[in-house]
């Protein structure tokens, strides 16, 4: 059974609340220390690695499921905590990604800024889709291999909150924060290339995410097939062919704001 | 070049990765980055495990009070990104404020005198006492655990290692210096 869900919020299309979520999200990595710097708040610490409310701790599940399988013990409140981001995967897809993530909020800051509209021109080099599977599959390989989980320390969404730390708390930054420079060069290549190819985080919420409940469905019905979601999608799909069905999609609901004749729509998939 | 010669030397690159040792005196690419005066911080895990288990969140710098937690660089190889304490440049004042907030157990909630991060251990050719050069008694007064982690044997300190935390109180105060920024008391890591 699928419930139709409302175009817009309280007038606004998908895209406001997602860039408002994204700024609240990315401004949230800066207060988080500076709040510790000046007033010694502690009560939320960490970044989106490891984010720290009171006593529950939100633990990024791909980090913590190489912990788990590389040295075969179960830290209960990293469980715990890698339930919460699993469980919003599993229904909601990989929303991380395009409502909450650092590196998106990089991304989109840039676009803003761009001359240019968004569309399939700026995708000069674009990766087969596979590509983010095989990304997973190589991280993870490499995690068990060393017997630890070593990406973790390059991975651009979560160094872009520990870079941030250290500016704040060690006025220092790291060598490693080129790494998120790298990623925003690899902007000019095509649109998202990072997200769209190289995210081993971004692989696995889109796995969880595969059978999820919020979905951009297509209406054959109500598409002239225009092309405007096609040319706006950031991750290369064609939502006019029902591409949005597929694991890739994020719920970033950038076609549904953009198709002028209703044809996309966000729906919850109920099991009947 | 031909196949066989570029698959030779493919062959010899995990090799090299093995037994590349960079300038710096202590960064190794998969050994553990511990040494003297150079400890895990309170409720570390044993060290075979603890690369696993940090996923390198950094909430044990962030909650300590001292700053005296610091993540190792990229040269510690496997050990990059995991939280070191350098007890003579700045102690760990046992505040424990570090094992409460690691989510996947790689630092686990202890009492301050159940901390072990390594063991003091005096050096009886340079300390001021033994040498019997002065009445120095700066590590046994500095110790948080006075009179239980260093004793005074006939007016020279000497450490009790089953008591001893390893915070590094002692090391950081003594005012003797030795080679290679060690002090007459160093920590000796667990």
């Amino acid at each position: 059974m699928q419930v139709l869900l409302p175009g817009r919020l309280s007038g606004y299309g998908f895209t406001f609340w997602r860039r408002l979520l994204l700024s609240i999200s990315f401004v949230l990595l800066i207060c988080i220390p500076l709040t510790h710097r000046i007033f010694g708040i502690t009560v939320v610490q960490g970044w989106y690695q490891s984010l720290g409310i009171g006593k529950l701790r939100i633990v990024s599940p791909l980090e913590g499921l190489q912990s788990i399988l590389t040295t075969h013990h179960v830290h209960v409140p990293a469980l715990i905590g890698m339930l919460i981001p699993v469980l919003v995967a599993f229904f909601l897809g990989r929303v991380f990604c395009s409502w909450v993530c650092p590196i998106s909020f990089l991304a989109e800051g840039r676009s803003f800024f761009s001359r240019h509209p968004p569309g399939r021109k700026q995708d000069r080099i674009v990766l087969p889709r596979q590509m983010l599977w095989y990304t997973l599959i190589a991280d993870m390989l490499f995690a068990l291999v060393l017997g630890a989980p070593v990406f973790v320390f390059l991975s651009p969404p979560g160094l872009v909150g520990r870079e941030l730390m250290l500016a704040i708390l060690f006025q220092t930054l790291t060598l490693e924060g080129l790494v998120v420079v790298l990623v925003m060069a690899l902007e000019l290549l095509s649109r998202r290339f990072y997200c769209r190819s190289l995210c081993p985080l971004g692989a696995l919420l889109a796995l969880l995410g595969s059978r999820r409940r919020l979905r951009m469905v297509w209406h054959v019905d109500s598409c002239v097939a225009c092309g405007r979601c096609d040319a706006i999608c950031p991750l290369g799909l064609a939502p006019s062919k029902a591409e949005a069905d597929s694991p890739y999609c994020w719920n970033c609901g950038l076609c549904s704001d953009h198709c002028p004749h209703d044809a996309l729509r966000f729906s919850w998939r109920s099991p009947s | 070049m031909n196949r066989r010669a570029m698959l030779r030397n493919l062959a010899l690159l995990p090799g090299a990765m093995v037994f590349y040792r960079s300038q710096h005196a202590h960064a190794t690419v998969f050994a553990s980055p511990l040494d003297v005066n150079r400890v895990r911080p309170p409720g570390a895990a044993a060290e075979d495990q603890f690369a696993g288990r940090c996923i390198r969140c950094g909430r044990c710098v962030e909650s300590c009070s001292y700053r005296c937690i610091h993540l190792l660089d990229i040269r510690y190889g496997l050990h990059a990104g995991t939280p070191v304490i350098a007890v003579d440049k700045l102690p760990c004042l046992l505040c424990m404020d570090c094992v409460t907030v690691c989510p996947t157990g790689a630092l686990t909630p202890v009492s301050q005198s159940e901390v072990r991060m390594g063991t003091a251990i005096i050096d009886h050719f340079a300390c001021a006492a033994w040498t019997e050069l002065a009445l120095c008694r700066t590590c046994y007064d500095v110790c948080p655990f006075k009179g239980k982690a260093i004793v005074l044997a006939e007016l020279k300190p000497a450490v009790v290692a089953d008591a001893c935390t390893g915070c590094g109180l002692c090391t950081h105060a003594c005012p003797v210096s030795r080679e290679q920024g060690e002090k007459a008391v160093n920590i000796s890591p667990r």
